[in-house]
Parts: C-alpha cells; structure tokens; sequence
C-alpha cells in the first residue's frame, strides 16, 4: 500500500492502514522525539500524541509533502512545546519550592547514581552533559542539527521539513556543532567528566 | 615552537567537513599536541553518545496503547482548548476591568471638586478643632 493509499484509508476513518502508518512510522517518530527530550517514556508519549494527531487531523493533509515530513514536523513542534512545558512547570515548581522548602530534584538524581559502577556513571554523565548542551541551542538549531544526527537526515530534507533554504540549514547546523564544541570544550578545560 | 590549541576544528574534523589541506594541517597537528588529543578523544566520546542511545527499541505495546486512547472522545481535549481560549480571556477582561476602575478613581480622585469636598470635610473629621478635649472634660464633669 503506498503513502497516498494510506492517507486515503486514515482520512475515511480506517483503522488498518491506521495501524500499517504506525507500524512503518513509529521508531522514526519515536528517535526524532528522543533527540529532542532525551527521555524513551516521553519520547514515546510524544509519538503516541504525534500518531493520534495524525489520525484527527489526517483529512488536512494535501499530499503536498511526503507523509514522513509531515511526521517530522509535528513530531518536532510536540517535542519542543513538552519543553517549554516543562521548564514552564520547573519555573513555577522553584517558586513554590522556595517557599516551602521543598527538597532538591537533582539531589535526588545525583543519590541514585551512586550505586551504579564507576563506568555507568562516567557514560551517564557525559550523556547528561551532551543533552545539557544540546538543551542549550537555539531551538532552529537544536531540531536541525537532531535531525541530522538521530534520524541521519541530507540537508536538502531538513531543509524541506523545517521549510527554509538549504542554505540556512547548512548554516544552522554549522553553528550548532560550534556552539556544541565550545560547551564541550568549556566542560573539558573544568574537567568536569 | 608550541603551535596554537585547534579545538575548535575537531568536531569538524570529526564529521569529516574540513577541506583536504586542512586535515592534514590537523592530522599533523595532532601527532605534535597531547591537549588536542585528550580534547579529540573527549569529543569523540561524547559524540557517541549519539550513536549509542538513537533508535531505541519502541515498546512492543504501542500500537495498542495508542488504539486505547484512539477510543477515548476527544472532548477532553476540546474541552481543554476552550479552557485554554476562555482562561487568558477571562484574565484579560478582569485586567482590563480593573485599569479602568484604577482610571476611573484616579480621575475622580483628581477633579478639582472631589478635591475641594475632601478638603471641607477635613474640619468635620477632625474632633478636637470641632470639641476642644477642655470642653469635653468639663461635660463629663
């Protein structure tokens, strides 16, 4: 069945081509996800909301746009939006916390790392500080430089799913591997892994 | 003579976009500095990272829990937009509401009229111009 056939199927309601969508489209929405909030379990929320977007909103799509485009973009936005969600609720949650003396998350976090291995704990911090300095983009450059990096996407289809020209990919993510490599090097000089 | 750090070209030179003169000027620069190498080895770990944590199996229960939430209405949703559309109206009205209240006061606390009664009634407010505290005394007597 093709993309065109699919679409066709979803738009009249058709849970078959529905469940055939899911199944071709899932790891690729689920690792664009990851790339952007760093968790598997709301990566995967994230591709679950993408999916039933997909479906409500299925009679909206023109077939102007590859099906997988149209996955990546909203796969994206959802992603960011959890984001600012998120640091929105941290916000508040600090303002609260400072009034009532709340404990700290991250004393948390950093208790349970202490039983795991030396090793495990090494690739963990340095996986944490590569999200931290991901986290640290600007948002145009953190989707196009996870799109190239988890999903190994040419420039020529970042370009077309983040609609600018290929030359601005090639500059965003240019600059974001420039800005990558001086938080790296930053946390290098401080030995800070 | 110690050559100049090139940090910032390896994570360039890691993916491979450094022109071909360029990549040996690093290649060579790197058999020279021990700093360059640890930096390169740092970089190259971290980068890894990448490669270690993409495409990670999805949980063989997506599909499922996904037609699960297929059969829930979306009212809960529709529900929410309209919470969503009404709050920062609502808000937006009590703000506005109490701008012009604020204004309204303002220039009514401003007009030379309210400003001559509050001045009259200043007299009358004040007990011991109207009764001395010597009088008063004496009445109680």
């Amino acid at each position: 069945m093709d993309e065109a056939q699919l679409i066709k199927g979803i738009q009249q309601g058709d849970r078959k081509s529905f469940q055939t969508l899911v199944e071709t489209y899932q790891r690729m929405v689920v690792n664009t996800c990851l790339g952007i909030v760093h968790n598997k379990a709301d990566a995967e929320d994230l591709a679950q909301d993408v999916f039933l977007e997909i479906f409500r909103t299925a009679e909206n799509f023109r077939g102007d746009s590859k099906v997988s485009t149209w996955l990546y973009r909203i796969a994206t936005n959802r992603s960011l939006n959890m984001i600012r969600n998120n640091k929105r609720k941290r916000f508040f949650q600090s303002i609260e916390e400072a009034f009532t003396g709340g404990r700290n998350h991250g004393s948390e976090i950093s208790e349970n790392r202490n039983d795991q291995p030396d090793q495990n704990i090494t690739d963990q911090q340095r996986s944490d500080l590569l999200h931290r300095a991901i986290d640290r983009l600007p948002e145009k450059q953190r989707i196009a430089f996870t799109l190239n990096k988890y999903e190994e996407l040419p420039y020529q289809q970042i370009a077309e799913i983040m609609e600018i020209s290929l030359a601005s990919v090639e500059s965003l993510i240019h600059r974001a591997k420039k800005n990558l490599q001086e938080q790296l090097l930053d946390c290098y000089k401080k030995k800070c892994v | 003579m110690k050559t100049k750090c090139i940090h910032k070209d390896l994570i360039f030179y890691l993916d491979n976009e450094l022109s071909v003169e360029k990549r040996t000027n690093v290649e060579k620069h790197l058999e020279e500095c021990a700093d360059c190498r640890d930096y390169l080895v740092f970089l190259q770990k971290g980068i890894q990272i990448i490669e270690k944590e993409k495409n990670p199996e999805v949980s063989p229960f997506f599909y499922t829990r996904l037609s699960a939430r297929l059969e829930e209405k979306p009212v809960y949703q529709t529900q929410s937009q309209w919470v969503r559309l009404a709050q920062p109206a609502f808000f937006s009205l009590v703000l506005l509401a109490g701008i012009y209240g604020g204004l309204k006061l303002g220039s009514n606390a401003s007009s030379p009229k309210v400003h001559q009664q509050a001045t009259n009634s200043i007299p009358m407010l004040n007990d011991f111009e109207a009764e001395p505290i010597e009088s008063f005394l004496l009445d109680k007597l």
